[in-house]
């Protein structure tokens, strides 16, 4: 780690040498490459001079609580985009994991309960469903993996099929046992606890487990991507596939784990999205893949491939959320948040080309 | 010979050839400063835009009482009371959520998320 202010003296001095054409260049450099986070700040701080209650414990704690539920899918598809893919499943497994754990964990007295005869819900039984349904996440982005690698067909086609596939297990699961597509609600005490239980209280605003579980969820991906040797082959995979391949990484192996990991996230951000929801209906997770990608390549996941870190997604998750906590408190319509939405992304991709192109 | 000036010179004057996701894209920093210039003013005038709305619209329907006026709200803020509208022969209940009055309006609880419309609850003196 280099010592911040260090750099900074650097920079300066670095600067005061600089001829008036190239100061000027350091300045639109410097406000383009940053205008995210420019942004964010103008509208934070908009936001805090209009409302006084942004800048509050309590937001403060909506806002991690929102950043812990967003943060596991960008975990998961951040290693997708590394490999120069995408993931556009990623949504509709969350929807199909999230079902699946609704329905295993019914209060045991509730009438509309789909599978009657299931166990009582202890803490074992919630364990179980929930490696149970990030089990079922991961086949299916084993599924994209193999695809994936063993063709070289390209994500966005392999992806798009499961998505529509999963789409229509989900339907039809809604269907089954004279269900007809109402959505599953009635969720077992236990569950609502073991995930959305009070960890702590900001303000007079609870903080969920689940941002515990969050935390967790970060330091075993920083560990996986920057400890072992799969997450270094994959950057190895991302950058260059073809001169890993030649340095003896097993391309196809490393593809299909991403994928795989990949899914074992959307597969617990459904388990996660089920409490959050109350009830889970055929739409939960739709979309959910836009905000993800978006918040990896806010946070520098860059689609060149092969870059990126798990610091940035977490800042990437945390600019898109205070912008859109930001936004709602001021009363912005939902359908202009869209079109914000999708401005966004495409000037963080912009942004992304930029630093690559400007790169020395 | 020129072969080799062409070919020593083209390296400065292109720009970095992309990967990944990009590579076939073909633009300059120029455009791209565009772009991004451009999307920012977009959203900046998008939440300008909707600012000049001032939140959510509260409508009173008073059923046969007194007007009351609507207000409007920001998201997640309580109502601000209204004085009580008043009718011939009746008692005001307080506001509902539906016309059949059996949803009521908790004006120290219920935060308001949408466009609503409340009615008024009148019981027979």
């Amino acid at each position: 780690m280099t010592n911040p202010l260090k750099k900074i003296k650097q920079v300066s001095a670095d600067y005061k040498l600089l001829d008036a054409r190239d100061k000027k260049r350091f300045w639109t450099d410097g406000i383009l490459n940053n205008a995210l986070y420019i942004l964010m700040a103008i509208f934070v701080i908009y936001t805090a001079s209009v409302r006084p209650n942004f800048l509050t414990l309590g937001s403060f704690a909506n806002l991690i609580t929102q950043v812990a539920a967003y943060l596991p899918m960008a975990l998961g598809i951040a290693g997708c985009i590394v490999l120069t893919g995408t993931d556009l499943s990623a949504g509709r497994i969350s929807g199909l994991t999230a079902a699946f754990a609704a329905v295993m964990l019914q209060k045991t007295d509730f009438a509309n309960k789909m599978f009657q005869s299931l166990p009582k819900v202890t803490l074992g039984w919630i364990l179980l469903v929930m490696l149970g349904v990030v089990l079922v996440g991961a086949i299916i982005g084993l599924v994209n993996g193999y695809f994936v690698a063993k063709f070289s067909l390209h994500p966005f086609i392999v992806t798009l099929s499961t998505q529509l596939i999963t789409y229509g297990i989900i339907l039809w699961f809604f269907g089954l046992n004279g269900n007809n597509g109402q959505p599953f609600s009635g969720l077992s005490k236990e569950y609502k606890e073991f995930v959305g239980g009070e960890l702590f209280r900001l303000g007079n605003v609870a903080v969920p487990k689940y941002v515990l579980y969050a935390v967790l969820l970060v330091a075993l991906m920083w560990f996986i991507w920057n400890k072992t040797s799969f997450g270094k082959n994959m950057f190895a995979v991302g950058s260059n596939a073809e001169a890993a391949k030649v340095s003896g990484v097993n391309v196809f192996w490393t593809t299909v784990l991403v994928h795989t990991l990949a899914g074992a996230m959307y597969g617990y951000a459904g388990f996660v999205e089920g409490v959050r929801s109350g009830s889970v209906a055929a739409t939960t997770g739709l979309n959910a893949e836009c905000d993800a990608i978006a918040a990896c390549v806010i946070g520098g996941v860059s689609f060149v491939g092969g870059t990126g870190s798990i610091s940035g997604i977490i800042l990437g998750v945390f600019i898109l959320r205070i912008i859109f906590v930001a936004l709602t408190m001021l009363g912005v319509d939902s359908s202009s948040l869209y079109i914000i939405k999708g401005a966004i992304i495409l000037c963080a991709c912009a942004l992304d080309m930029r630093k690559y192109l400007v790169k020395k | 010979m020129e072969q080799n000036i062409k070919e020593s010179q083209t390296p400065e004057k292109q720009p970095r050839e992309f990967r990944g996701l990009y590579k076939h894209v073909k633009i300059s920093v120029k455009t791209l400063d565009i772009i991004i210039v451009t999307c920012l003013v977009v959203i900046v005038l998008l939440v300008a835009l909707d600012l000049r709305n001032p939140g959510f619209t509260i409508t009173f329907e008073s059923k046969g009482g007194t007007d009351v006026a609507s207000q409007n709200q920001m998201y997640g803020e309580l109502l601000e009371v209204p004085e009580d509208p008043t009718r011939e022969g009746y008692e005001f209940t307080g506001w509902y959520l539906d016309s059949a009055c059996e949803e009521l309006w908790e004006e120290d609880e219920d935060k308001i998320q949408s466009d609503i419309t409340l009615y008024a609850g009148w019981e027979k003196k």
